[in-house]
């Protein structure tokens, strides 16, 4: 009989299927996680009277939201590498209502800050990261677009909850609003059960076998199971042993801080989150400062939301395209660099008129930029170590995403004129998209020569050394994909033992 | 002593059409920093140096229409309303102009080339009201001034509060500074004074800045629901600004979250059932296929056998 396929490369993942509902509940998740700090700022005004603060440390509630949800990425990270997606997301969204439902009853604005900011917070953190990560699990070919989809969520959640927020203010107060808001969290759990749990290389672990019942072979996997599940035990406590640095990439992978591709990923994205999200934070303040009236400003920012929801999915085809997928990172490095050249054209723009054009067009490119964020970090990586990757990069912009909107707000109240704080965003964000595009086209031509040389090493006698190598690589990147393969290892295991037996 | 007429022209406004009034709406509300021409100054008998702020409506097309302004005024003061009419009717000779307040008539009717104006001491409440110039040809046109305290503005959404926890009503006077505020609690149709002094466990009436204030009240019961005045009392009159407080027990917001709860569980459920029942049939799917299998290995085997016994017996 036919022995597995241990040594083919494991299959590609299933690019569809169950995958669009898992995109449904990606959707969910992530809107949730971005648009929710957004969405609270409805509520600022009332609890600022009530507690009778000044309005910076009711601003501290969003700032310790933001920071705990990106701060807490590496902890995600690990979990997801530990449990897999599911349970994580699930017990986030937990967290998340739990989070709001006591905030309803604070008494005082520290109370404020613990419920809301870090428990919440750190909810939302658990739903963000598995939520990508499961994505670069279900999806390869059409990943582009599924994230691109997984992203809008952001967008079509800040619309729904903008207005959601102020019917359930104007309905049930502040207390009551956050105590149903918690239940819309929980709604975070029902896209995590969405996650089944999938490996990389589930396909590829059914052996083919012929001229045997499963169910027979299944009574010998389990006879046979206890002493081979001992014998693997031992084997990885000698591995575990071996190398505890091993150990802990298998929590966090730290190894990627020598990944040339996350390197320019890293330094390129926090550069550019320093000037990401300060114009959105300053758009409505810079249009009454202009003189044009409440309602319109806000409409400005409606206008954004709009042009966002459209432009994320669209990237995502776009990126998906064969001409734009191999060049994927040029893509993005052009969509940042565009994003900069609007903040550099905003003062220009006078009047309404001129600000409905930036918003357009602010709002096109910030939709590109979010679109291609994850699926530029997983082109670089690959899907296995994109686990960790994402943790370690959210902790790093963590610090700039924090501090951009003051630096903003420092430049404007310096200078008494918001020109600056465009000029300041637009600059870093050109001379990011630069920096990306620059040491990508490097890092291509790198990865060309290394893969030339690769194949150049390889010959037909190596037939059967690229079936180990793979085969390595395949164990290496089951290892880091963690229990969701737990299970089908054992069992694919003890089957080999089974069929090489006989 | 000489008399010197100062006048600051705070603003001016033009009859064109709505876009224009929209702008000059603007206009209105930066009042005092644009548009100023000369300053001398008057003194009065006292020998008090007073500054005149005069009001002027600029009108263009006699259509009939009557032109509306308001002007605020916190303190006492004195002012001047002017009525300019277009150079292009300055040909009129047959022109009467009166300045009214509401039926009386106001005389001492200062004219210029195209305005004419009235010169008035406010000095308290029932100075204030509205002053109306008309200017009567073969049609009418005229302006009317509405003198009024500064508005104060309460919430048009009722503050929802729930029992047991602190509401906290606040009124704001937007550029003006009250002498006092006072707090007014609606009973049936009367308005009674809030001393807080009186009852210090529900009541905390507190001054938070000049124009700003806050009226706290303590372990809020379903009585405490209604109608609240917030009274800012100025030099020439008072104002009141409403506002509305709502009382909810927490049953209100309860329901809906239990039904949000059950509804999340339902789904949980929903979803995680599915995948059992879709991975079973999977696998039953994949038994009947190794099952098919088998069958037809063992009819194959079996087959053989027949055919090698066959040949056997041959």
């Amino acid at each position: 009989p036919a022995p597995g396929n241990d040594g083919r490369a494991p299959s590609p993942p299933p690019d569809g299927g169950w995958g669009w509902v898992v995109v449904l509940g990606a959707f969910v998740s992530i809107g949730f996680a971005y648009a929710f700090p957004k969405g609270l700022a409805i509520f600022f005004k009332e609890i600022q009277d009530f507690f009778g603060t000044s309005y910076s440390e009711i601003a501290w509630v969003s700032s310790i939201m933001l920071a705990t949800t990106y701060g807490a990425g590496p902890i995600s990270s690990i979990l997801v590498n530990r449990y897999g997606s599911r349970p994580v997301v699930m017990f986030g969204g937990l967290l998340c209502g739990i989070g709001m439902v006591s905030a309803a009853f604070c008494t005082t604005i520290l109370q404020l800050y613990i419920c809301v900011g870090f428990i919440t917070g750190f909810g939302l953190a658990l739903n963000l990261q598995p939520s990508v990560i499961i994505i670069g699990k279900y999806f390869l070919k059409k990943r582009p677009i599924a994230n691109g989809l997984a992203m809008a969520g952001s967008p079509v959640m800040l619309c729904t909850l903008a207005p959601l927020n102020q019917f359930l203010f104007d309905n049930f107060g502040w207390r009551g609003s956050f105590l149903i808001l918690g239940g819309i969290l929980l709604h975070c759990c029902v896209a995590g059960a969405l996650f089944r749990p999938i490996g990389a290389a589930t396909a590829s672990v059914k052996p083919q076998v012929t001229g045997k019942g499963k169910d027979a072979l299944q009574e010998k996997a389990m006879e046979v199971s206890s002493p081979t599940s001992v014998q693997m035990k031992n084997e990885m406590e000698e591995e575990g042993e071996r190398d505890c640095c091993e150990k802990i990439n298998q929590y966090l992978d730290f190894s990627l801080f020598k990944h040339r591709g996350f390197l320019i990923y890293l330094i390129g994205n926090v550069l550019m989150f320093l000037g990401f999200f300060a114009p959105i934070v300053f758009l409505a303040p810079y249009a009454k400062h202009i003189g044009i009236d409440e309602y319109s400003a806000a409409f400005l920012l409606s206008i954004l939301a709009i042009v966002d929801m459209i432009a994320r999915p669209a990237t995502g085809i776009i990126a998906n395209s064969k001409w734009v997928r191999p060049r994927i990172q040029y893509f993005f490095s052009f969509a940042i660099a565009f994003n900069g050249t609007c903040h550099l054209l905003c003062p220009l723009a006078s009047g309404y008129t001129g600000l409905v054009v930036y918003s357009t067009f602010y709002g096109l490119a910030f939709g590109m930029v979010c679109a291609m964020l994850f699926e530029t970090l997983m082109d670089l990586v690959g899907a296995a170590r994109f686990t960790s990757a994402v943790g370690l990069v959210t902790i790093a912009e963590c610090c700039t995403i924090l501090l951009g909107p003051p630096i903003g707000g420092t430049l404007i109240d310096t200078f008494g004129d918001y020109k600056y704080m465009f000029i300041k965003c637009g600059a870093v964000m050109v001379l990011a998209g630069t920096f990306l595009f620059i040491m990508n086209y490097y890092n291509y031509r790198l990865l060309a020569k290394e893969e030339k040389e690769r194949k150049s090493k390889e010959g037909d006698p190596n037939s059967v050394r690229t079936e180990n190598e793979s085969k390595k690589d395949w164990n290496r990147e089951t290892a880091q994909n963690g229990p969701e393969l737990e299970p089908l290892r054992e069992k694919q295991d003890a089957l080999k033992k089974e069929v090489n037996g006989t | 002593s000489e008399l010197i007429t100062s006048t600051q022209t705070v603003d001016s406004q033009t009859w064109r059409n709505p876009s224009d009034h929209l702008t000059l709406g603007l206009v209105e509300s930066t009042a005092g920093t644009s548009l100023t021409t000369e300053e001398f100054k008057q003194t009065t008998k006292e020998n008090m140096p007073v500054t005149v702020v005069k009001y002027e409506v600029f009108l263009r097309d006699v259509s009939g229409s009557s032109m509306e302004k308001n002007i605020t005024l916190d303190h006492a003061t004195r002012i001047e309303l002017s009525c300019r009419l277009d150079k292009k009717y300055s040909h009129l000779k047959s022109l009467q102009v009166t300045w009214k307040r509401g039926n009386e008539t106001i005389g001492h009717i200062s004219k210029t080339e195209n305005s004419w104006s009235i010169q008035l001491n406010i000095v308290d409440n029932s100075n204030l009201g509205s002053y109306s110039c008309t200017l009567k040809d073969k049609e009418e046109i005229s302006a009317t001034f509405h003198l009024q305290v500064p508005n104060i503005e309460g919430k048009e959404k009722p503050i929802i509060s729930y029992e047991g926890d602190t509401a906290v009503l606040i009124c704001k006077s937007s550029s003006y500074t009250p002498i006092a505020w006072t707090w007014y609690v609606t009973n049936g149709s009367e308005q009674i004074a809030i001393n807080d002094t009186l009852l210090p466990d529900k009541y905390v009436i507190n001054r938070v800045s000049a124009n700003v204030t806050h009226l706290k009240i303590l372990k809020v019961t379903k009585e405490d629901n209604g109608v609240y005045w917030c009274e800012a009392a100025f030099e020439l009159g008072k104002s009141m600004g409403k506002l509305q407080l709502k009382i909810l027990s927490l049953m209100v917001p309860l329901k809906p979250f239990l039904a949000i709860v059950v509804e999340v569980v339902a789904l949980v459920t929903v979803i995680f059932l599915y995948e059992i029942y879709s991975k079973k049939k999977e696998k039953c799917a994949k038994n009947e296929r190794e099952f098919d299998q088998i069958e037809q290995l063992k009819t194959e085997a079996s087959n053989g056998l027949e055919n090698s016994t066959a040949r056997q017996r041959k």
